[in-house]
């Protein structure tokens, strides 16, 4: 019997650069292939080819033994291939109905026939075991409730077969994570083949079948997933052995006890509650707790980026009241935000800019001018002592690696000279090797006398890396845990825990 | 139906009618100067002036293309000082520009609801109006033009100056001066409005038939912003450097000439310069010998010619097709005469 | 990020007057620039050939007087075009400049220079209401600018009377566009180059200029960073305001007078000029330099066609055409330079 989809020996270059070499894939129905490979190694290219937005410069591809030209993203549709990007094309002001049939509503001449929408949205939102409506506003689901809608849209065609799906669970939290397993695995007890890319070697274990590793444009290879060790795996995609020391949790911090940061009864209009907590010079303090329980919120209160309607927040001693980020900055605390390229980095712009933003000050000079030898002087200091690979200061931000963007944000707060760093989400979409690199970082920050804040959705980084833990759950904190002999379970009882219980009163 | 449709009509007609005549009462002192001088004994007629000034106040709505323009100041103010003189009562009401049909057409709207006794109404697009003139006749609001007309027959007469012939006359002049050959251009307002378009062909006729040794070598357009008839007219002072005579069909148009010729550093004379309409810059320009000369109109003869045939109008007599108030040749050596003076508004 | 490499080489290596990192252009907006340029030096010798009488000094001289007025809106609005806004009501805004410069040097009796930087300051107070309205009430650009575009053109008409201000009694007033300090220059044309330069400074090398793209690349990442953007933004407003007084000084010297009834377009005018010069309406990228080119192309484009008598209507045809040609080329060039792939 014939693959369902072969990819053989495909290549792609851009003006200066390979991006992938021989690359072969090889993909049968019901079947789940994970594809890993660190930022760069041609995961995003070959998509791109498969879902007909670039096309190869040599190969071949082959769907159910007919060798194809996919020549647009039409195209693609019609041999079967959906796509569920990173970043997802709904419509936020239209119903989940309305989204996955857009453009072959059911009609009658030029009206949208509504009611015959709903029933076909329905049925097949029932037949995927979805439980939403077909008539919910997309604006109004959850991110993971989004990505089940991005799901149900690619398998209305009646023809998909093949479904890529990019990194799907970076942005759901364990619980969605477990609903759209299981709506995987009925896919594939349907036939349907999926190419599976993600970060999370966990993941992987639990829903891939075979995993096919690329670095640097070229194809390493591919294993049974039960055959091979994480170790192995990431040896694949790096190129040697990392130190897999993974049992590196910092030793709990001795008693420097001067309090830099205090936050007491914080409250805001619609989701936190009182939260309190303290955090010391030298120490690093992690954020633990589901989707929504309120962390980065927590973390945009104290720095004013949104108001509080209650509560205190003391720098060192010295109780304030911080009306923004321009404010929070002047008594010492940087928050580096979650969404990097939307929230932290001016994507267009080169290294140095980014870099001196928060720091400007520093950098003027008589009159408001610039000293542009100062601030590239700086600039590449920072390079070079947090490794930033980059060609020089001039690139361009969005042209770097999530791992060096990260590391550009934080030489950013660095050059600011912030007591407290609040980190939110530090290692999102960045690669493994790089991931180490960062913990690193922060660790030696933390020696060095700052405070830090670490916002995780990642239960292993916020264990690796805390000396205690403050735990969330429906905005307020429901623990806060020195980092001891304590393992995810004890964790997750805390975030999950229901508050009405016991602390509505 | 129509039968009571027409009776409700003008059932509102009378009532308005009897409004005004009670709202004209107490101002009756105003009008004590009846004596009816001549003016430019175009269309003054003394019937129609006092039968105004016995009934009370006939209510009298002018719609004009603009209230900022000098010109539409100087016929507001002929108006009102027929309007004294008659014994009636005129509102005047224009859009801020010229491009603003629409708003105009609101203006005339209003005025018809209004339900006034007469209509005047300058048109900025003969087209759009014909709709709401009709409205007017409908409601039997006689309606009487003046300045620009609107394309329908409804209209009693239109008071303004005959466009061609000014333009006529501006070439006449231009010949004149420049001895009967060599190259001229316009430089005009508009391309769509009546008044810019005859002004326009006016000369470009006149010189086409009489005079074979002249020609017009560009026509462009600076919508009467100064600024860019001036850039228009330098381009084409370059494009033609034996260039001798530029016409500006309005005020913009003309200053924009005069700041050319200026700006490029050329002697008062050395490239004959003809305006339209009048304004404190044309003046000097003419004093200091930049500009050979003008043709202006009688815009306080429009205003006074809109307002009397209104009266007549209302009351039932007959109208000429149309009046026209004239236009006149104005230059260096009669511009300070004393009845010149009267139609140089500033 | 190939493109990267070679931006650092080239920038190195063609631009040695260029300050330090972070203030040099990047390889795309330097694309652009050439880009425009090249077309600039392509419609004057195009129209060069095409009439013997568009290249001579005189005509040159009048080209670069037309572009005075428009090209002072447009590189100041340039600054707030590239934090992602957007002012309409520079055009009517400038009237309303001159007609206060008018009203201080005639009614009353002000010296020149009260009325000149009176004039500027006033510019300055519109573009600071601009920007109050766009970061403090919250208002999207658009509107907030439209809004004072209409507000301008009523306040010019009140504050005239609805008539002309002359100012041709005004010793000296005249003298500020059409003297010529510069043989053959109209003043006029040496205040919008200065000011360009100034303007180029500014955005390239002072923490407002950095600020000006920082907010335009990502506002929220700027505000983030611990920068009270609101105030950046009010200073970007009123500087652009500034701008549109000295326009409508320089408009009303070059007229002698200040028309109330003018200005209505220009800011379209201007808005053109600084798209053809590169700058993105997205905000983050764009140059003054560009700007000027810009607003050059338009005005060589309008004079050469008049040079050759073609009709108004197809010379506003044209420019519509050049405006399109301008930012579909920008924007091949930018998938061109980011279709580039991960690397």
């Amino acid at each position: 019997m014939t693959r369902l989809l072969e990819i053989r020996d495909v290549s792609k270059g851009f003006p200066g650069v390979q991006a992938l070499q021989g690359v072969t894939l090889e993909l049968s129905r019901g079947e789940v292939l994970a594809l890993v490979g660190e930022n760069g190694a041609g995961k995003s290219t070959l998509m791109k080819i498969l879902s007909g937005i670039y096309t190869r410069d040599s190969g071949t591809i082959t769907v159910d033994g007919q060798e194809v030209e996919i020549a647009g993203p039409r195209e693609a549709q019609q041999l079967g291939i959906s796509i569920i990007h990173q970043e997802m094309n709904l419509l936020p002001h239209l119903t989940v109905g309305q989204n996955i049939f857009i453009g072959r509503e059911p009609r009658l001449g030029p009206f949208v026939q509504e009611r015959a929408l709903r029933r076909r949205t329905q049925a097949l939102l029932d037949e995927l075991g979805i439980g939403l409506s077909a008539t919910a506003m997309v604006g109004d689901l959850t991110v993971a409730q989004q990505q089940m809608v991005e799901i149900a849209k690619a398998l209305s065609f009646e023809s998909t077969k093949i479904l890529i799906m990019d990194e799907p669970t970076s942005a759901i939290s364990l619980s969605e994570t477990k609903v759209l397993f299981r709506l995987i695995r009925s896919l594939r007890e349907r036939g349907v083949g999926i190419v599976y890319i993600s970060h999370r070697m966990e993941e992987l274990r639990q829903i891939a079948d075979r995993v096919s590793v690329l670095r640097d444009g070229q194809y390493i290879g591919t294993r049974d997933i039960s055959d091979v060790t994480d170790a192995e795996i990431i040896a694949m995609m790096v190129g040697r052995e990392l130190s897999q020391r993974h049992d590196d949790r910092p030793r709990p911090r001795r008693a420097a006890e001067d309090v830099v940061l205090s936050v007491r009864g914080l409250s805001t209009r619609t989701l936190l509650r009182e939260v309190s907590f303290d955090l010391h010079r030298g120490e690093i303090l992690g954020f633990a707790g589901l989707m929504g329980a309120g962390r980065t919120e927590t973390a945009r209160a104290v720095i004013g980026a949104d108001p509080m309607t209650d509560g205190t927040v003391t720098v060192h001693g010295k109780q304030v009241r911080i009306t923004g980020p321009d404010v929070a900055v002047r008594h010492g605390i940087g928050y580096l935000p979650e969404d990097r390229k939307r929230h932290g980095l001016m994507l267009e712009q080169d290294v140095v800019f980014n870099l001196t933003m928060s720091a400007l000050r520093s950098f003027r000079g008589p009159a408001g001018f610039l000293r542009g030898r100062k601030a590239s002087e700086v600039t590449d200091s920072y390079i070079e002592s947090l490794r930033i690979k980059t060609p020089s200061g001039r690139a361009r931000v969005k042209n770097l690696s999530g791992g060096n963007q990260q590391k550009v944000v934080i030489a950013k707060w660095l050059a600011r000279d912030c007591d407290v760093l609040i980190f939110d989400e530090p290692t999102r979409g960045i690669d493994v090797g790089a991931k180490e690199e960062i913990y690193r970082l922060l660790a030696d920050l933390a020696e060095q006398g700052k405070a830090i804040i670490v916002i995780s959705s990642e239960l292993p980084e916020v264990l690796r890396l805390s000396h205690r833990i403050v735990v969330m759950s429906q905005g307020r904190v429901t623990g806060v845990l020195d980092n001891e002999g304590l393992d995810q379970e004890a964790v997750m009882e805390l975030a999950t825990k229901n508050i009405d219980e016991g602390a509505a009163a | 139906m129509k039968n009571t449709r027409v009776a409700l009509l003008s059932m509102a007609a009378a009532t308005a009618l009897t409004l005004s005549a009670c709202g004209g009462g107490g101002s009756d002192e105003l009008v004590e100067d009846p004596a009816a001088e001549g003016e430019g004994g175009d269309a003054a007629a003394a019937s129609g002036e006092s039968g105004g000034a016995q009934d009370g106040e006939y209510d009298i709505a002018l719609v004009s293309k603009g209230f900022q323009h000098q010109f539409w100041q100087a016929v507001q103010s002929g108006a009102e000082e027929k309007a004294e003189e008659l014994g009636v009562s005129i509102t005047f009401d224009g859009p801020a520009s010229e491009t603003e049909v629409d708003a105009q057409l609101q203006m005339l709207r209003s005025a018809i609801e209004r339900q006034p006794d007469a209509i005047g109404y300058a048109a900025l697009d003969p087209e759009a109006c014909i709709p709401l003139l009709e409205q007017a006749q409908e409601a039997e609001i006689p309606v009487v033009e003046f300045d620009a007309g609107c394309n329908t027959d409804i209209e009693k007469t239109i008071a303004k100056t005959d466009s061609l012939a000014a333009g006529a006359l501006a070439a006449e002049h231009m010949a004149e001066l420049i001895d009967n050959e060599g190259k001229v251009a316009v430089v005009a307002h508009s391309q769509i409005n009546s008044t810019g378009v005859e002004r326009r062909d006016g000369f470009v006729n006149k010189i086409e038939e009489d005079y074979p040794d002249i020609e017009v070598v560009d026509i462009q357009y600076g919508d009467g912003d100064h600024l860019k008839s001036a850039d228009i007219a330098k381009a084409m002072i370059s494009a033609n450097p034996d260039l001798k005579g530029l016409y500006g069909t309005n005020e913009g148009s003309a200053i924009g000439v005069v700041n050319a010729v200026n700006e490029l550093g050329m002697q008062p004379g050395e490239l004959t310069i003809v305006g339209f309409d009048s304004g404190q810059a044309q003046i000097d320009a003419i004093k200091s010998g930049v500009m050979a000369g003008l043709i202006t109109q009688d815009p306080q003869g429009i205003g006074r010619a809109t307002v009397d045939s209104a009266v007549k109008a209302i009351e039932g007599e007959e109208l000429p097709e149309e009046i026209d108030t004239g236009s006149y040749w104005v230059d260096q050596s009669n511009i300070d005469d004393e009845d010149i003076q009267a139609m140089l508004y500033e | 990020m190939t493109d990267t490499t070679t931006t650092d080489a080239a920038a190195t290596s063609t631009a040695p007057t260029a300050a330090g990192p972070g203030w040099r252009q990047s390889l795309g907006q330097r694309l652009q620039q050439a880009l425009a340029f090249g077309t600039l030096i392509a419609l004057v010798a195009f129209f060069s050939v095409a009439s013997p009488n568009f290249f001579t000094i005189s005509n040159l001289s009048s080209i670069l007087l037309a572009t005075a007025v428009i090209g002072i809106l447009a590189v100041g609005t340039t600054f707030v075009i590239i934090t992602g806004g957007i002012d309409l009501s520079i055009g009517t805004g400038m009237t309303l400049c001159s007609v206060v410069t008018g009203l201080l040097l005639t009614n009353m009796g002000m010296p020149l220079v009260v009325g000149v930087l009176g004039g500027i300051a006033f510019g300055a107070l519109l573009g600071f209401v601009n920007g109050f309205n766009v970061t403090v009430l919250g208002l999207p650009p658009f509107i907030a600018t439209l809004a004072m575009m209409m507000m301008a053109q009523g306040l010019a008409l009140v504050l005239s009377g609805v008539r002309p201000i002359y100012l041709s009694g005004v010793p000296g007033f005249q003298q500020i566009a059409l003297g010529q300090l510069v043989p053959r220059i109209p003043n006029a044309v040496l205040i919008l180059f200065g000011l360009a330069l100034l303007l180029g400074i500014i955005l390239t090398k002072t923490v407002l200029g950095r600020m000006t793209y920082a907010i335009g690349s990502n506002a929220e990442a700027t505000r983030l960073s611990g920068i009270n953007t609101r105030r950046w933004l009010l200073g970007v407003y009123a500087l652009a305001g500034a701008c549109t007084g000295l326009a409508g000084v320089v408009m009303a010297s070059r007229l002698s007078s200040a028309q109330p009834q003018l200005g209505m377009g220009y800011e379209l005018q201007a808005i053109a000029a600084v798209i053809i010069g590169g700058t993105s309406l997205m905000g983050g990228r764009g140059s003054i330099l560009g700007t000027l080119i810009g607003a050059l192309i338009m005005s060589v484009l309008i004079n050469g066609l008049r040079i050759m008598a073609v009709q108004s209507e197809w010379q506003t045809v044209v420019t519509g055409i050049v405006v399109l040609v301008a930012v579909f080329a920008d924007n091949l060039r930018k998938r061109r330079a980011e279709g580039g792939g991960p690397v």
